[in-house]
């Protein structure tokens, strides 16, 4: 038997155990090639062209997915190759050479690696097509034509791939290099401490984690926290946070779970006490581990939940900035009508002034002109007396404007009291300024030269790109505001960003979920034993599956209920700077990502269980 | 109390069966000391976990105290080994992330006794198992011979009619192992606990009141330690294991 022929027993044997870390680099790979292929068609960037950052978004992120690919494969390497230490000490305990044992992982590897490149670029060549969909549809684009076999990403694909199986190959190698038959023979137990619980760390690692909330939570314009720390302040949440997971999967954890088992009349009944002390190791030894995974969902959901947040504003967004259709500074054109439903010339005059101790361009609107504007635009109407003036601005924050003081918009040589501000805005504000209305005397008194603005109004403004092309071949070079334009620029931005986002976060979720699964394999082997001895004495399959389901359940959980925390706090303060009101598709996406996280659960569960009742009925 | 009748166990399918058990039967009373040997391969570990309901006979009968095992269900099956059985084992199986406590009060948790009348129990076989001072000592503060102690609390705390022990002194040095022996027929005479226990050492099996012979998954021979000493029976059982021939080689 040639050694080639013993690495393909050995897989053969081992596919089970290899299947889940199998499908995900697959899936990995399908990705990859997904990203590469789009990136590689001219069709799909000919019409996206419009966004070059499209083709540059898919790189970085196939480059991003391949870093983490990287980490993922040789985590799971030393993983598999952990657990067969036995079969390599064997192997050396026979006479077999060093050489040939790591030649022998070598190939399995670099099969297994070839092998899940294959199927992993057919199923992308498969899937691709209808990610294409996806993406065409959350960039509101058309094509023309399915995507064509690009061989030029089957070969960035092949050959990135290979070159990480080889580097992961090596890997494998030098382990067995340093492998000591000794450590076969040491015992396998040597009994763990127990985790004691520490009051004091416990304290600080809450107080790490409240403090981290809550300065992300805060008002970073008025806490005087933000003015001390000043920009080093999300470092400081960051570390802060980072460090309180930490401590809360070492210690906090640990101290809640042991004033639960000193609790007798709830330990002692039924297997509670085992799990609890199961728990009490198991969230110990992995601190580390499930600290990376519960930073890593948080980002992952933060991200996501804001790019998902900024999908679902988009046309929010652009509703309240772009009021009209179409505006332009100069001369009306002449148009067809059958989609106008408003053309009108208005004018304001672009002055300095002076409000809330900043002075800013304004351009003021004669108070009659506003009204017309706010009848059309279904808005509120004013009436002003003399030296009184109304704001209109979409940035305006309120607690700017609580202060009797700063109610002042002062001008050259007059001062107007604002009786109020306004979000709602008349005019496209790519062009104007924040607007003022003012009384229409006090308009006619301001010695400026007016600027006149061209506003079209539509119906489906949304549909209107071609009359948006015949508007700006006419205007050549002067800007023209364009509702159409701009809507579809943001989808497409926004939608690949949502497309890739996505997938990435996927991936993410399917390597985190896979760790968790293998931490679980080792330990399921581990507790084999532990399980036939109690099955022996008398405790029936049912009660080991539901004290196997809260222990592998707490592993799950308490990162992901991290995770969410994290996200919800950092979402939090997202939505305050921005503005934006994302509670909704943070929600979706929160819920896609925990029943994604649900799934690996109950295969974990289910191949925990299975190792048992193998044993047990062996 | 345990009656054994005609217990076939037949391991694989078509050509390729072995029988591990054959036709097997006997009969355990009230309170006996019973001694299962046979060299490797007799049967002795198969018989243990057919009797003890952790493995399934192929044909024939088990009645424990007029329950026949054979037509229980799966759960109840569970329960019944709980309440009724204990189990020493050779290699303890002691939970490591459980204090010695709480290793005993395991089945009695199970049985959803209340905290205080299981507090009872545990300090009086601890006290029987002279383990007292190492209920708070997890497992790998220990020694093997005060494990095995544990594990045998662990199977007495229930008051099982019927105590199986699979090769309790395999693991243990000789002092131990007459320590533990010793206390097993403390139980036996004060408490009579019914004990069968398998074993292929026969300075260990030397304590039984009577040792069963097993050879090729059947009995071979039975005898009774009667009024001998416990040295002139350790001379007995091995005259009688060099008579049945190549079991001898199993022996030190």
């Amino acid at each position: 038997m040639t050694l080639f022929d013993l690495a393909i027993k050995n897989i053969k044997r081992n596919i089970k155990n290899y299947m889940l870390y199998l499908s995900s680099i697959v899936f990995t790979i399908a990705v990859y090639f997904t990203f590469v292929t789009l990136q590689h068609s001219d069709n799909i960037m000919s019409e996206a062209g419009s966004v070059t950052k499209v083709s540059t978004l898919m790189n970085m992120s196939s480059i991003l997915l391949l870093i983490f690919a990287a980490i993922f494969i040789s985590y799971s390497n030393t993983f598999f190759l952990k657990k067969r230490k036995k079969e390599v000490g064997l192997y050396l305990l026979l006479g077999i050479r060093k050489r040939k044992i790591g030649a022998l992982l070598f190939f399995e590897n670099l099969i297994i690696g070839i092998g899940a490149l294959i199927v992993g670029i057919i199923l992308g060549r498969v899937v691709s097509s209808g990610m294409l969909a996806a993406l065409v549809k959350l960039m509101g684009i058309e094509v023309s034509g399915g995507l064509p076999l690009s061989i030029a990403a089957i070969k960035t694909t092949a050959l990135v791939f290979v070159a990480l199986f080889l580097f992961t190959s090596f890997q494998g190698y030098r382990v067995i290099y340093k492998f000591k038959l000794i450590e076969l023979f040491q015992a396998d137990k040597k009994g763990e401490q127990p985790p004691k619980p520490n009051l004091f760390v416990t304290l600080i690692g809450i107080a790490l984690l409240a403090t981290g909330y809550y300065f992300a939570s805060v008002d970073m314009y008025t806490s005087n926290a933000w003015k001390v720390v000043g920009l080093a302040m999300p470092l400081v949440i960051l570390l802060s946070t980072i460090l309180g997971t930490y401590l809360l999967f070492h210690t906090v954890l640990v101290y809640v779970l042991s004033l639960l088992k000193r609790n007798k009349r709830w330990a002692w009944r039924g297997l509670n006490m085992m799990t609890v002390s199961q728990m009490l190791y198991r969230i110990r030894s992995n601190a580390k581990t499930l600290t990376v995974i519960a930073i890593l969902s948080a980002t992952t959901i933060t991200a996501g939940g804001a790019i998902f947040g900024m999908y679902y504003n988009v046309e929010r967004d652009i509703n309240e900035q772009m009021p009209n259709t179409f505006m332009w500074e100069g001369q009306p054109l002449t148009l067809d009508e059958t989609n106008i439903t408003m053309s009108k010339e208005v004018e304001v005059k672009t002055v300095k002034a002076e409000h809330s101790g900043s002075s800013n361009q304004y351009s003021m609107m004669s108070e009659s002109v506003y009204n017309e504007l706010a009848r059309f635009h279904n808005v509120k109407e004013v009436a002003l007396s003399v030296n009184e003036a109304y704001i209109i601005d979409s940035f305006v924050e309120v607690r700017f404007t609580e202060d009797e003081a700063n109610k002042q918009l002062k001008l050259n040589d007059l001062t107007l009291d604002v009786i109020d501000y306004s979000t709602a805005l008349v005019l496209n504000s790519d062009l104007a300024y924040i607007t003022a209305v003012v009384p229409d005397r006090v308009y006619n008194q301001l010695a400026v030269e007016p600027t006149y603005y061209q506003l079209v109004n539509t119906v489906n403004e949304k549909e209107q790109l071609d009359l948006s092309a015949q508007i700006k071949a006419q205007l050549q070079d002067t800007h023209l505001s364009s509702y159409p334009e701009d809507y579809n620029e943001m989808i497409q931005a926004i939608g690949a960003l949502l497309f890739v986002g996505s997938f990435l976060g996927l991936v993410f979720l399917i390597a985190t979920g896979s760790i968790i699964y293998f931490k679980m394999m080792t330990e399921a082997e581990e507790d084999k034993d532990k399980y036939e001895g109690l099955y022996k004495i008398g405790i029936s399959f049912k009660e080991m599956k539901k004290t196997i389901r809260a222990q592998v359940g707490i592993i799950f959980i308490s990162p992901l209920i991290l995770a969410i925390m994290h996200a919800g706090f950092a979402l939090l303060t997202f939505s305050n700077l921005f503005l934006m009101d994302i509670v909704q598709p943070v929600i979706i996406w929160m819920l896609i990502y925990s029943s994604v996280y649900a799934i690996y659960y109950v295969l974990t569960v289910k191949y925990f269980t299975g190792v048992i009742k193998k044993r047990i009925q062996a | 109390m345990l009656t054994v009748e005609q217990v076939s166990k037949v391991y694989g399918k078509g050509a390729h069966t072995y029988t591990a058990l054959n036709n097997i039967s006997f009969h355990v009373d009230k309170s006996e000391f019973v001694g299962i040997m046979g060299p490797s391969g007799a049967g002795k570990s198969t018989l243990l976990n057919v009797i003890a309901t952790i493995d399934q006979a192929t044909s024939g009968k088990i009645i424990i105290d007029g329950t026949n095992l054979s037509t229980m269900k799966e759960n109840v099956l569970a329960d019944f080994r709980r309440q009724h059985l204990g189990f020493i084992f050779q290699d303890y199986n002691l939970l490591d992330s459980l204090t010695v406590r709480e290793n005993i009060v395991l089945p009695l948790a199970i049985a959803k006794l209340p905290a205080k009348e299981i507090n009872k129990r545990v300090e009086q076989i601890s006290r029987l198992f002279g383990i007292s001072d190492l209920l708070e000592k997890y497992p790998y503060q220990i020694s093997g011979g005060q494990k095995q102690r544990t594990a045998s609390s662990r199977a007495l705390v229930t008051n099982p009619k019927l105590i199986f022990a699979d090769e309790p002194t395999g693991a243990l040095d000789s002092k131990s192992a007459t320590d533990l022996l010793e206390r097993l027929t403390q139980l036996n005479e004060q408490h009579q606990t019914t004990i069968m226990m398998v074993t292929h050492d026969a300075y260990a099996a030397s304590f039984c009141k009577r040792i069963i012979f097993i050879k090729d998954g059947q009995t071979a021979k039975e005898i009774y330690r009667g009024l001998h000493t416990r040295k002139q029976f350790f001379q007995i059982i091995l005259d009688e294991l060099s008579q049945m021939g190549g079991a001898s080689d199993d022996l030190i």
